[in-house]
C-alpha cells in the first residue's frame, strides 16, 4: 500500500497477515512462475523504487542522491488476497527464492475475513493439529503368552464385516420365517470416506476409484470407497467396479434419479448404501455447491441443469422422527436392490449418538452405524462449524460400543468411525486405536487427499481453500487448468501405496497382539494412555 | 568306518527309567572327554543329542542314534561330529548347526536346519514345516547343506540367508507341491535345487535361474554322496536327470522390485478403460482433455491472460473533466514533439482551451491526477491551456444543410454551436447581450482572465460560428417559431436572474452578477467596508473585485462552511477577505447587515451572492421546468420536447467546464439523431489508479515549469507510452511490438510462450496491460 493514503480498519500490513512471503531478491530470476501459479493472487510482480544516497568523507565531494528501480515480488495485504501458505510459489521457483512463512504471532488477518458481514468459510479440518488418538498406545504385546506373529511373514486376513450379523439362532429363525437374512459384506477395514464428484475434481475422483479397483482386482484387497453426495458417473454404475462402491444418499439427493435409472442395467450390486445425516466437519449444517461450479460434467452426474446452485440442506425434509428416519430410509434403500445391499446411516459425532444407535439395534435391517467425529474434513464449511462444533470420535465410538456390549449386540451391529484419522499422519495407529475402542472399521477422506494427491491443507490452517475452486493441486477444482495437474494414474498408484503401507502398519500393530485372522475390535485391554482422565473416560489402561 | 564293536553304547534308560536330557548330555560329553569317538545312543526322546562335541578337538566323533531322538538332534553341532539317526527325527534337526553332518534315515518333522550355518543334513524322507529357515552362510566356512529325498513342509526357507537346499521330490508327501506352502518368504541368500511340482514361492524374494554346467556338476556329484549316505544309491539314475531339476536363488538387493504387479498404466488401459470405455469414468459425458499438464502452462491452459488495453479506459484526468478532454493524450503529443497537435487537440473538445483550461477552470483533471495518489504533484494542465491561446481555427467540413438554433451565446451555447459546426451542421446563435461570451464576458474579473486571451478565443469561435444574432431577446412565440424553422433548438440562456434574499432591506444590496458586470465595465463603485452574503466562488470574485475597486475590508458571510475553493478563494484570501459562518441574515439596512443573533455588521456596500436563476419565460409549454426552476433534461440534455435541448446553467448551476461538456454531449446527440443513429456516448470506464505504477517517478521532482517537463511527468494512465518495458520484463519473451497498417503500433502476446505471470501488467508504467482470467473450459 502506498503510504500517502488514509488507512481503514481493515488496512493490514504484511506483518498482520497469517503468512509472510519471504522473497529473496538476490536469488530471484524474475521468471514469473510464482505469480503465475499463486492460487489466490497473493503475490504480484512489483516495481520498486530505490533511493541511494552517497556522501563522501571528502568534504569537497558533494553528496549525491540517485534513484533506481528494480522489479520483484510484492505481497498483497488486502485480506481478500491474503497468502494462504500453500507454497506453490516455492514449488515452482527454480532458485528457491520465495517461501511463505507463518506469522510468529497470532495474525490480525483473522479479524478481517468477514467482509460484508460474511463469516469466514473454508475447507479442510478443524484447526487443531493434536488429537487424543495419537496419544493412545498399544500396550499389550504378546510376549510368550500368545503365538507371536510376524507382520512381515504371516498371512493376515484383515477384514471386517459391514452388515447386520444376526446371532446364529436368530439367523436360522430369520431364514426360516422370512426366507431372508440381512446381507453382510466382508470388506477392508479402511474405507475411503464420502467425497463427492463435485467437491473433488474429475481426475481426483477417477484416480481414487481406479486405485480402489486396482486394490481389489490386482491385489485382492476388498477396499471400498464411498461416493459422497453428488451422484455416481453412469459408466461406473453400469460396471463391475460398482461393487467396490458405497453409494451415499444425502439430503440433496443429487444424482439419485440417475442411479435409479441405472438399476436395470447394473451388473453388480454396490457394496452398500450410506445414508448421510451428518458430517463431522460441519455437524448440523448443510452444503451449497455454487452455481458457477456446476459445469456440464457435474450437472450431468448430479442430474441437474448446469449453472444452478445446488443446496444440500442440513436435514432430510421428509423425516420427522428418529424412528421414521431410521425405518423409512433404510427400508426404501433396501428395496432398491432387492434387499441384497446393506444400508446404514452416517451421522456426525454427537452426544446423542446413543439414541440413534439404540434405534438401529431394534431395526434388523440396519447394517451398521458410521459416526464422523469433529476432526472430519470438508470441502466447504463455515469456520465456526469446523473449529467449534462436533463431538470427538474416540468417546463417541467408545460409548456406542460399550452400549452394544451392554445389550449384547457388539458383534451384530458394526460401528464405523471417521473424523481425523491419520490427522498427524498416523493412519494405521489411529485406525487401530479406534478399532480397539470398538469400531469395526474406519473411514478417512482427508488423509487420502493428502497422501494420494498431495493435498497441502493442514490443521495449522495452511491452504484450506477447497471451497473456492482454486485448489492448487487440482483436487477440489472443476477447472481443467487446475485439475489436470493431477495425473489420474499417479493418484491411483498412491491410493495403492497408502493401502499397502497401511496394511503393513496395521499388521505391525495387531501381530504383536497375536491377531492375524480377525480384527481386534473392542480389544481395549490392548490400549493405554498417559492421561488418567482420558483412560477413565475411555475405559482403557492408564499408563505412565 | 569302524566295526560296531568299537561303539560305546549310551542308553537313554537307566534302571528302566528314561534318563533326563541333562544326564544324557553329560554322559555323552563325558564319553567324548574320555576319548570315546564312536557312540551309539539309544534315545528315548532326549533333547539335543550329538551337539557341542568340541572336547574331541579335531578328531571325528561318530554318533549313531537308535530309538527316538528328541528335538534338536545335533544342535550346535561341531564340524567333527557325524550323526546318523537310524529312524525318523523330531523337530529342529541340526538347529544352529555349526558344522556337524547329520543323516536321518526317516522323515524329520518341523524346523530342520533352522538357523544352521555350517554342516550338512541328509534326510531320507520328507520334512515338516519351516525347514531351512534362518540359515546362514559364514564366509569363513563352506555353506551349510540340507538334502531332502522327499518334499518339504510349509514355510520352507523363510529368511534363508545362505546355504544350499536340495529337495529331490522323490516319493514326496505332497505330490503336487514339493516346496510346501509359502516357501522362501524373506529369503536373502543361498540356493534351492528342487525336483517336482510346486505351488509358487515368494517372487519378491526368490528368483528361478537356469542350472549351469558347473552347478549341475556339483549337484550330480553331491547327489551321489547324498544317496550313498541314506543308502539309496539305486535312485541315482532316476534322480540325475538334469531336465527335472530347477534352481531358485535369492534375489540380490538390486533385483528386488517389491511385489510384482501390473503397472497402473497397464491396469488403466487393459482393465479400467476396457470396462468403462474410452475416456474412462466420464468419457461418455465430456470430451475435455484430462491428461496431465504442468503447473506452469502456456496458451489456452494459462489461468490468466495479459491484454494490452491501450486506451480502453479513460484516464482519471479525462474522466474527471466534464468537457471530456483527454489531457494525457495532449501530453503524449507534447512528448512526441507535436506541440501544435497537442494544442489543437483541445479544440475538438472545447472552444475555450486557454480561457477555461488555462485560467478559469478549477482543473478537476489535476485534482483527479493519479500522481496525487503518491503525493506527487499533478501535471500542470494550465500550461497547456495557456499555450492554446494561439491554436488555429480547425478545418471545418462542408455544411450539411441542417440548422440548429442556439439561444444563448455563453460558454454552453458557444460550445454546442462549435461542436455542431465541427460536425458540419450550421448553428445560429441568439443572445440578448451585446457580445458573445455570456458570463465569461460579463462577470469574470480581468484579474482572473487577461482580456486578450478571451478576445482571441472568442474571435476564433466567431470564425467557426459566423451566424450570431446579438441583442435578441426572444419571447415564447419567437422561440416556437425557431422550433418550427430549425432542426433543433438548444436553450443555453444561462442563469441571469440573480437570486436574492427574502429579507427586509434587500434593496440596499447589490447582486453579485450585477456588481461583477458593472465592475467589468468600469461602472461599479464600492464603499470602504464591503459585506458579501454568500461565500461561494462568485462571492470570492466579488470580494476580489471589491478590493480592486478600493474596499479596505471585505467580509464574506455564509450559512454554512463556504463552498468556495481554488483560485477564486485564494485570490480573495490573498487580498485580505475574511470569512464568517454560520451566520443568518435577518435584515439589510443602510448601515449594514443585521444578523439573526441581533448583531449588526457595519457595511458600506452589501453584495448578495447566493446564486443565480434562469429566466425561462420564453420556453414553449412542452418543455418541463422542475420545482427548482431549472429545465428538466435527460442524460443527453434533451428536454421533454424532443427537438429542444437545454445545457448550461439553465439545467443546473455548474462550472464553465460543465457547460462546455454539456454542449458537447448535446451536440453529439443531435448529430447522431440527424445521422439517424442512436447517440453513442463514450462509456469507457475510468482506469483503476492502482494499475498505474508511480514508482517510475522521482518523488523529489517538483519542477513542472515547462511543457516538456510536464509531459515527461504525465503517467499516461491507460495509454501506452511505447516504452517497451513489457517486452523487456516478460520472462518468456512473449511480448512484441507490432507496427499497424494505420501507422500506429500495438503490443502483442505470443500465447504459446506466455505463462500468464503478470509481469507485463506489474511493470507497465501506464497500467495498459491487464491480466484477465482465461476463458473457462468446460
Amino acid at each position: 500500500m502506498l503510504p500517502d493514503r488514509p488507512i481503514a480498519p481493515s488496512t493490514l500490513s504484511v506483518k498482520d497477515l497469517s503468512w509472510q512471503i519471504l522473497w529473496n531478491r538476490d536469488k530471484c530470476t524474475l521468471c514469473g512462475r510464482c505469480t503465475a501459479v499463486c492460487p489466490v493472487n497473493a503475490i504480484e510482480p512489483g516495481v520498486f523504487r530505490k533511493r541511494n544516497v552517497t556522501a563522501s568523507i571528502d568534504p569537497a565531494a558533494p553528496p549525491e542522491t540517485r534513484f533506481s528501480l528494480f522489479y520483484g515480488i510484492r505481497q498483497r495485504t488486502d485480506p481478500a488476497y491474503a497468502c494462504v501458505g500453500c507454497a506453490m510459489c516455492s514449488l515452482v521457483c527454480p532458485n528457491d527464492a520465495i517461501i511463505p512463512a507463518r506469522n510468529d504471532e497470532a495474525d490480525k488477518q483473522r479479524f478481517h475475513i468477514n467482509r460484508g458481514g460474511q463469516p469466514r468459510r473454508r475447507g479442510g479440518r478443524r484447526n487443531q493439529p493434536a488429537g487424543i488418538l495419537d496419544r493412545i498406545k498399544f500396550i499389550r504385546i504378546s510376549m510368550l503368552t500368545d503365538p507371536a506373529l510376524d507382520a512381515g511373514r504371516h498371512e493376515f486376513e484383515l477384514r471386517t464385516l459391514l452388515g447386520r450379523v444376526l446371532p446364529p439362532e436368530q439367523s436360522l429363525k430369520f431364514m426360516k420365517e422370512n426366507g431372508w437374512i440381512p446381507p453382510v459384506r466382508e470388506i477392508y477395514p479402511l474405507v475411503i470416506g464420502g467425497m463427492s464428484f463435485g467437491a473433488l475434481s474429475p481426475n481426483m475422483w477417477e484416480g481414487l476409484q481406479m486405485g480402489v479397483a486396482y486394490l481389489n482386482e490386482e491385489l485382492g484387497m476388498p477396499v471400498r470407497i464411498c461416493t459422497g453426495e453428488g451422484g455416481c458417473p453412469p459408466r461406473l454404475l453400469r460396471s463391475r467396479f460398482l461393487k467396490y462402491v458405497i453409494l451415499q444418499i444425502a439430503s440433496g439427493y443429487f444424482g439419485w434419479d440417475e442411479i435409479i435409472h441405472a438399476l436395470p442395467e447394473m451388473k453388480e450390486d454396490p457394496c452398500a448404501i450410506e445414508i448421510k445425516y451428518g458430517q463431522g466437519a460441519k455437524p448440523g449444517d448443510g452444503g451449497l455447491l455454487m452455481w458457477h461450479k456446476v459445469n456440464k460434467l457435474i450437472a450431468a452426474i448430479r442430474g441437474v441443469p448446469p449453472g444452478v446452485s445446488l443446496p444440500s440442506p442440513p436435514t432430510h425434509q421428509t423425516k420427522y422422527s428418529i424412528e421414521e428416519s431410521v425405518a423409512k430410509m433404510i427400508q426404501s434403500m433396501y428395496m432398491a436392490w432387492g434387499f441384497r445391499v446393506p444400508v446404514y446411516p452416517k451421522i456426525s459425532g454427537t452426544s446423542t449418538a446413543l439414541a440413534v444407535l439404540n434405534n438401529l439395534t431394534r431395526n434388523p435391517y440396519a447394517a451398521g452405524l458410521a459416526i464422523d467425529g469433529e476432526d472430519g474434513g470438508t470441502g466447504a464449511a463455515y469456520n465456526v462449524s469446523m473449529d467449534h462444533m462436533g463431538h470427538p470420535i474416540a468417546t463417541n465410538i467408545r460409548d456406542c460400543y460399550l452400549n452394544l456390549v451392554t445389550i449384547g449386540k457388539q458383534n451384530e451391529l458394526p460401528l464405523f468411525a471417521g473424523g481425523g484419522i491419520g490427522k498427524q499422519g498416523n493412519l494405521a495407529a489411529n485406525a487401530a486405536a479406534l478399532i480397539m475402542l470398538g469400531a469395526s472399521g474406519v473411514q478417512t477422506g482427508k488423509y487420502i487427499m493428502q497422501a494420494a494427491a498431495g493435498c497441502i491443507g493442514s490443521e495449522s490452517d495452511r491452504c484450506n481453500i477447497c471451497n473456492i475452486g482454486r485448489c492448487p493441486k487440482g483436487i477440489t477444482s472443476q477447472d481443467p487448468r487446475l485439475y489436470r495437474r493431477l495425473d489420474i494414474e499417479k493418484v491411483a498408484e498412491r491410493v495403492v501405496d497408502v493401502f499397502l503401507a497401511f496394511d503393513t502398519e496395521l499388521k505391525k500393530i495387531v501381530a504383536p497382539l497375536g491377531r492375524s485372522t480377525s480384527l481386534p475390535i473392542g480389544m481395549s485391554d490392548a490400549l493405554g494412555i498417559d492421561d488418567y482422565h482420558a483412560a477413565e473416560r475411555l475405559k482403557i489402561k492408564y499408563v505412565i | 568306518m569302524t566295526s560296531s564293536s568299537q561303539y560305546n553304547i549310551i542308553s537313554g534308560k537307566k534302571d528302566g527309567q528314561r534318563i533326563d536330557s541333562r544326564i544324557m548330555e553329560e554322559t555323552i560329553q563325558e564319553a567324548v572327554a574320555l576319548g570315546k569317538r564312536y557312540l551309539v545312543v539309544k534315545a528315548y526322546g532326549q533333547h539335543g543329542i550329538g551337539g557341542r562335541l568340541w572336547r574331541a578337538g579335531n578328531e571325528p566323533v561318530y554318533i549313531k542314534i537308535d530309538g527316538h531322538p528328541g528335538q534338536r538332534v545335533g544342535a550346535m553341532g561341531f564340524a567333527n561330529t557325524f550323526i546318523e539317526v537310524m529312524g525318523p527325527a523330531s523337530d529342529d534337526v541340526g538347529w544352529l548347526n555349526a558344522g556337524a553332518q547329520i543323516v536321518v534315515h526317516g522323515n524329520a518333522s518341523n524346523g530342520v536346519a533352522n538357523a544352521m550355518a555350517q554342516g550338512k543334513i541328509f534326510i531320507a524322507g520328507n520334512v515338516g514345516a519351516r525347514a531351512m529357515t534362518m540359515t546362514k552362510r559364514n564366509p569363513r566356512f563352506d555353506p551349510p547343506e540340507l538334502w531332502v529325498l522327499g518334499s518339504v513342509g510349509d514355510y520352507f526357507g523363510e529368511f534363508m540367508a545362505g546355504g544350499i537346499a536340495v529337495i529331490c521330490g522323490y516319493n514326496p508327501q505332497r505330490p503336487d507341491n514339493v516346496l510346501g506352502y509359502r516357501p522362501l518368504v524373506g529369503m536373502v541368500g543361498g540356493r534351492v535345487f528342487f525336483r517336482g511340482p510346486h505351488r509358487g514361492y515368494s517372487q519378491a524374494d526368490a528368483i528361478q535361474v537356469p542350472i549351469d554346467d558347473e552347478q549341475w556338476t556339483w549337484l550330480r556329484q553331491h547327489l551321489a554322496t547324498f544317496l550313498e549316505k541314506i543308502n539309496r544309491s539305486e535312485l541315482l539314475t532316476e534322480l540325475a536327470d538334469r531336465s527335472q531339476w530347477q534352481l531358485l536363488v535369492a534375489r540380490k538387493p538390486h533385483q528386488r522390485t517389491g511385489t510384482m504387479r501390473r503397472s497402473m498404466t497397464e491396469f488403466r488401459r487393459q482393465v479400467w478403460d476396457n470396462i468403462l470405455g474410452p475416456g474412462g469414468l466420464v468419457g461418455d459425458l465430456t470430451d475435455i482433455d484430462r491428461s496431465p499438464i504442468p503447473v506452469i502452462t502456456r496458451g489456452e491452459l494459462r489461468r490468466f491472460v495479459p491484454v494490452w488495453e491501450n486506451n480502453q479506459y479513460k484516464a482519471p484526468c479525462e474522466a474527471a473533466c466534464p468537457t471530456g478532454i483527454p489531457v494525457h493524450q495532449r501530453w503524449r503529443l507534447v512528448r512526441d514533439g507535436c506541440i501544435d497537435e497537442a494544442v489543437d487537440l483541445a479544440l475538438a473538445y472545447t472552444p475555450f482551451p486557454a480561457t477555461v483550461c488555462g485560467y478559469l477552470c478549477p482543473n478537476l483533471c489535476m485534482e483527479a491526477c493519479t500522481k496525487q495518489e503518491a503525493a506527487l504533484p499533478p501535471v500542470d494542465v494550465t500550461r497547456l491551456g495557456k499555450a492554446s491561446v494561439d491554436a488555429a481555427v480547425p478545418r471545418l467540413p462542408e455544411l450539411s444543410g441542417k440548422r440548429i438554433a442556439v439561444i444563448g451565446g455563453g460558454p454552453a451555447g458557444i460550445s454546442v454551436a462549435w461542436q455542431l459546426r465541427l460536425k458540419g451542421h450550421q448553428a445560429v446563435v441568439y443572445d440578448e447581450a451585446e457580445t458573445l461570451g455570456g458570463k465569461i464576458a460579463a462577470a469574470i474579473p480581468e484579474s482572473r482572465l487577461p482580456a486578450d486571451v478571451f478576445a482571441k478565443e472568442i474571435k476564433r469561435a466567431a470564425k467557426v460560428i459566423p451566424h450570431v444574432h446579438l441583442r435578441q431577446k426572444l419571447d415564447r412565440s419567437q422561440v416556437e417559431q425557431l422550433v418550427e424553422e430549425y432542426d433543433f433548438v438548444v436553450v443555453a440562456a444561462g442563469a441571469r436572474k440573480a437570486r436574492t434574499l427574502p429579507v427586509p432591506g434587500k434593496q440596499y444590496a447589490l447582486t453579485a452578477l450585477d456588481f461583477l458586470a458593472a465592475a467589468k465595465q468600469g461602472k461599479a463603485k464600492v464603499g470602504r467596508k464591503v459585506v458579501v452574503i454568500g461565500a461561494g466562488n462568485v462571492g470570492c470574485d466579488a470580494a476580489t473585485e471589491a478590493f480592486r475597486l478600493g474596499a479596505s475590508q471585505v467580509l464574506l458571510l455564509d450559512v454554512q462552511q463556504p463552498a468556495s475553493f481554488g483560485k477564486e478563494r485564494q485570490a480573495a484570501e490573498a487580498l485580505g477577505a475574511k470569512f464568517r459562518w454560520p451566520v443568518f441574515t435577518r435584515e439589510i439596512t443602510k448601515s449594514g447587515v443585521v444578523l439573526e443573533s441581533g448583531e449588526t455588521i457595519a457595511a458600506d456596500t452589501v453584495i448578495i451572492s447566493i446564486g443565480d436563476m434562469p429566466d425561462l419565460d420564453f420556453l414553449p409549454e412542452q418543455v418541463t421546468v422542475n420545482q427548482q426552476g431549472f429545465i428538466e433534461v435527460d442524460e443527453n440534455y434533451q428536454t421533454t420536447h424532443p427537438r429542444i435541448f437545454a445545457i448550461g446553467d439553465v439545467v443546473r448551476p455548474g462550472l464553465l467546464t460543465d457547460a462546455i461538456g454539456a454542449g458537447r454531449r448535446a451536440a453529439e446527440t443531435m448529430v447522431a439523431i440527424l445521422e439517424g443513429r442512436r447517440p453513442d456516448p463514450d462509456t469507457r470506464p475510468m482506469i483503476s489508479k492502482q494499475r498505474v505504477h508511480l514508482e517510475y517517478y522521482d518523488p523529489r521532482m517538483v519542477n513542472l515549469d515547462d511543457l516538456d517537463g510536464c509531459a515527461g511527468q504525465c503517467s499516461s494512465c491507460g495509454s501506452c507510452r511505447d516504452c517497451g518495458i513489457c517486452v523487456t520484463v516478460c520472462p518468456e519473451g512473449a511480448i512484441s511490438r507490432a507496427e499497424e497498417k494505420d501507422g500506429g503500433y500495438s503490443y502483442r502476446v505470443n500465447d504459446s510462450k506466455c505463462i500468464g505471470c503478470g509481469f507485463c501488467a506489474g511493470a507497465c508504467p501506464c497500467g495498459v496491460w491487464n491480466m484477465v482470467e482465461n476463458t473457462p473450459i468446460g
